[in-house]
């Protein structure tokens, strides 16, 4: 057997190896040009990203006998590959003014945020329970680190903390569940897995624990415990990063064990699935109606957008899955171009109040407007294109006759549409007391514009996002 | 481009610009007749793209004879109320924009997915226009109407992808006379009673028709009122007609109900807003009584009447605005023998007033006797019976005429001055199509009467 690396090979790693070398770059800016770092970092984040990103749409396929039973470089890998990266490029553009007004070191920021999306890329491109779980803690480590980032603020180290034990917590059981499963079928790789018989008890106990973990890293209710408190107590970029990249990583493998591994195995789990959706849908719209702070009001927001998205993981067609990556993307956009919005106004430490956000059409109309169309796309309400991403969801589910869920999903699209609406009204309500307009910001800006195009473009061309993802 | 497709993305594209260029009302008024004028060079039938190829949805928008009557009274009553702002504001010229082109896409959708996205999206600026513009309760006025409408048609995608299912398609062309699960009717009805509203779905709508500024009255209640009657026509007469008719009794009885509760609420009220309001949900309820009973002439009466419904309705929150203006409040004790210091204004108002309870020769005169034609045919006491709603009408209007015009005058005030040569220009145009209608009505019952779907008795 050939053992060594061809050149197409490296080809095929690149947005890896570029993440790592940018990564180590990072540091070493850090380390010796502190008063530069301050600086270069975001520049050298923003062009190490973009390089990957070019790499990544550029990478060949690689057939190499080393790589093949790690990595998988199909079509989807790609897809993720791309999109972890552009969430990075969001997040780094949302650090800016956040870094502006609160001035931690930075150098070792940006290093965690390209591991956390080093971890993120092998969750996609996983062709092993190991590689997954690797990639799974790449991403835990860096971001049990990001959440207590802030080290003078109090409730940082508590955000971390907690995030830190159940986070151990979650990938103890998901490594038992690997274990089970390899006790079971004699191996970790998907592709061996995808023939291996599925009804021993043992592997169905493998599978429970495995479904609990990943349960946990999209925080669907009950294992959602941990999400608000550690959204509050991070910083805003950090929480933006964990509503988007956390939880598209935690659907992605999802899709990868799930979707493509143990397609359709069992029934049961189907349905066990589509309860702990509706569980999440109702618990979560429920209580997001109560919140008054943004970055706890985004946990119980991205909490029943996991609600969502567990519909088409419970129906497991391919069907469902273009329909889960759509609203992946529609979900990431509208939630990076919101945070990109609050970034203006985020200059207290415990975050954005709902009261800093009325009125704010008087002072900022174009803020106001983004925010707006970011929430609308967020509530699924036409004619934004979240209208398309939710509508996807619910024929896939209906088709695949989930009737009660797609049921009380709709149900519940009333409460979620009451607190979207209800923060966009407060925008455009009068201001008791003048507050001065938001600090204008160079790079949120670019992000929030390019939200709105995004959001514009694929509301009036729908089928346009499907084309990309296909 | 086609005709049709501009007709849809005008106002939409005006919508943008007033956004980034500040409009002033004239351009604006200028810009809101520019579907008006499109319509009257005339449309095309079809306008077809593949929009969403995996969901199979289509961008299908189609004009017939229902959807011309809409269209023109949307295209009509548009421009009025851009005429009714009071005060000028960066944002309301985007969103009355926003919901012409939305209106026109709803009124000529024929996509059945396309139906649903505009019949929903058309309620979010008329939730801002009520939440910014309106009076004290404007907020939780505005809350209450979205989340009944979000509620009333929340379980419409459910229901929509049923139909789908059965035939494997969205489009309408395709799911005519469709025999669906009653569930999927019953949902489609209840989404179009709520916004219509029909009895008893109407609890939004004193707090919203009372709360909201003359133009957002004006919008809701001279077409989303229509949207709901569209509807039924639409969905209830050419895809369920089986439902419909196995549910015309009980929808029957509920809008007489309604006439009469309307016309009994508003004989009660001591504010003339809240009196017109409900006297809008009395007529709409009329309306409706005629689209139940089966019976052609009834139908064609009650799109005739929906049409004139929309014109009076904008005529009548128009006289009340002006003369809230001029009164400084909305209640009957606020002022009286305005005929004193105000007579162009009571008589134009009277006029109107004559209008809404369907004198001879004005236009819900001829809607209205079509309907108790159809109704009479239907059974005689009903239609007798229902015939008394136009004595209670008359009550109830003249009451406030009374009240506020005739009673003796209160001492003047500076604000109590008549009508100035623009609010008599603006009235003057809605003064022709009353009394148009009242007296040739055959041009638009020839429009209307070609329609394929009404009822074959």
């Amino acid at each position: 057997m050939d053992i060594s690396l061809s050149a197409n090979d490296y080809a095929a790693l690149a947005p890896l190896l570029i993440l790592l070398l940018g990564g180590l770059a990072l540091l070493l800016v850090q380390t010796f040009w502190e008063e530069e770092s301050d600086r270069v970092a975001p520049l050298l984040t923003l062009a190490t990203l973009i390089a990957a990103m070019f790499a990544a749409y550029q990478a060949p396929v690689s057939d190499n006998a080393l790589l093949t039973p790690w990595l998988k470089f199909d079509h989807l890998s790609r897809f993720f590959t791309l999109f972890f990266l552009a969430v990075g490029v969001g997040i780094t553009l949302l650090a800016s003014p956040f870094f502006q007004t609160f001035q931690p070191s930075r150098g070792e920021f940006f290093f965690l945020l390209l591991s956390a999306i080093f971890g993120l890329i092998l969750i996609g491109a996983s062709a092993d329970f190991l590689t997954l779980f690797i990639g799974i803690e790449t991403l835990s480590l860096s971001l049990y680190v990001l959440c207590g980032y802030m080290k003078r603020w109090k409730f940082s180290a508590e955000s971390s903390m907690k995030y830190f034990f159940m986070g151990s917590l979650a990938a103890a059981f998901l490594l038992y569940g690997i274990a089970l499963v390899y006790g079971a079928t004699g191996t970790t790789n998907f592709q061996a897995l995808q023939l291996a018989p599925k009804d021993s008890v043992l592997f169905l106990a493998g599978v429970v624990f495995i479904s609990f973990a990943l349960a946990f890293e999209v925080a669907a209710v009950p294992f959602h415990f941990w999400a608000p408190d550690v959204y509050e107590g991070a910083s805003t970029p950090v929480t933006a990063f964990m509503a988007i990249g956390t939880k598209v990583g935690a659907f992605a493998a999802f899709v990868r064990v799930f979707m493509e591994t143990f397609h359709q195995f069992n029934p049961l789990w189907n349905n066990g699935i589509a309860v702990l959706a509706m569980i999440t849908l109702i618990y979560a719209n429920f209580v997001a109606m109560r919140q008054l702070e943004i970055r706890r009001f985004f946990a119980y927001s991205g909490i029943s957008h996991a609600g969502f998205l567990l519909l088409p993981i419970a129906v497991g067609t391919p069907a469902a899955e273009d329909a889960l990556l759509y609203y992946l993307v529609v979900y990431a956009i509208a939630t990076i171009g919101a945070f990109g919005v609050i970034s203006f106004l985020d200059n207290k430490t415990h975050g954005v109040d709902f009261s800093q956000i009325k009125g704010l059409f008087r002072r900022s109309p174009w803020l106001a407007a983004i925010l707006s169309l970011c929430l609308l796309t967020l509530a699924g309400i036409p004619p934004t294109v979240g209208f398309f991403a939710k509508f996807y969801l619910f024929k896939v589910a209906y088709q695949a006759g989930y009737y009660a869920l797609v049921i009380v999903a709709l149900l519940t699209t009333i409460l979620s549409a009451y607190y979207y609406l209800r923060m966009v009204a407060l925008m455009f309500a009068d201001t008791p007391e003048e507050l001065a307009p938001p600090t204008k910001y160079f790079s949120p800006t670019l992000l929030v514009v390019a939200s709105l195009a995004a959001i514009a473009l694929f509301s009036f061309f729908p089928g346009l996002l499907h084309l990309a993802i296909e | 481009m086609t005709m049709l497709l501009c007709l849809f993305l005008f106002p939409l594209v005006f919508a943008a610009l007033s956004t980034v260029v500040r409009f002033n009302k004239v351009v604006a008024f200028i810009f809101s007749l520019i579907p008006l004028a499109i319509l009257l060079i005339g449309v095309e039938s079809d306008v077809f793209y593949p929009w969403f190829k995996p969901l199979s949805i289509n961008f299908h928008l189609h004009v017939d004879a229902i959807s011309k009557v809409f269209l023109y009274l949307t295209a009509l009553v548009i421009p009025f109320s851009i005429l009714a702002v009071k005060r000028e504001s960066r944002l309301f010229y985007p969103l009355v924009f926003a919901l012409q082109g939305l209106l026109i896409g709803f009124f000529t959708a024929r996509d059945l997915v396309l139906f649903t996205l505009f019949w929903e999206a058309i309620i979010l600026p008329l939730f801002f226009i009520i939440n910014i513009w309106g009076g004290e309760g404007r907020k939780s006025a505005a809350m209450k109407f979205l989340l009944y409408m979000i509620a009333g048609s929340a379980l419409l995608v459910a229901a929509v992808l049923s139909v789908y299912l059965t035939k494997g398609t969205f489009d309408m062309d395709q799911l005519i006379q469709t025999v669906p699960a009653p569930w999927v009717a019953f949902i489609f009805f209840l989404a179009f009673a709520v916004k219509t509203p029909l009895f008893p779905f109407h609890a939004w709508l004193p707090d919203a028709y009372y709360e909201a500024s003359t133009a957002g009255s004006i919008l809701l209640a001279a077409i989303l009122s229509k949207a709901g009657i569209y509807g039924f026509i639409r969905v209830g007469l050419e895809l369920f007609p089986t439902y419909l008719a196995a549910w015309g009794p009980i929808l029957l009885t509920l809008a007489i109900i309604g006439v009469f509760w309307g016309a009994l609420v508003a004989w009660r009220q001591g504010d003339y807003k809240r009196l017109i309001a409900y006297s809008s949900f009395s007529h709409i309820n009329f309306i409706l009584a005629g689209l139940f009973v089966f019976y052609r002439t009834a139908e064609v009466g009650s799109v005739l009447q929906a049409f004139n419904h929309g014109i009076t309705i904008t005529a009548l929150f128009l006289v009340a605005g002006w003369l809230e203006r001029r009164l400084g409040s909305t209640s009957m004790a606020a002022g009286s023998g305005m005929a004193k210091y105000l007579p162009n204004l009571c008589w134009l108002t009277l006029f109107f007033v004559l209008s809404s309870i369907a004198l001879p020769g004005m236009n819900n005169f001829i809607g209205e006797l079509l309907i108790l034609f159809g109704v009479f045919n239907l059974n005689k006491w009903l239609a007798a019976f229902l015939g008394l709603t136009v004595i209670l009408s008359v009550v109830y209007m003249l009451r406030w005429m009374q009240r506020v015009y005739f009673e003796p005058a209160t001492p003047f005030r500076p604000s109590y001055l008549d009508l100035n040569r623009k609010e008599l220009l603006i009235a003057l145009p809605l003064i022709a199509l009353i009394l148009w209608v009242g007296f040739y009505p055959s041009p638009l019952l020839q429009q209307i009467e070609p329609y394929g779907y009404f009822s074959q008795r």
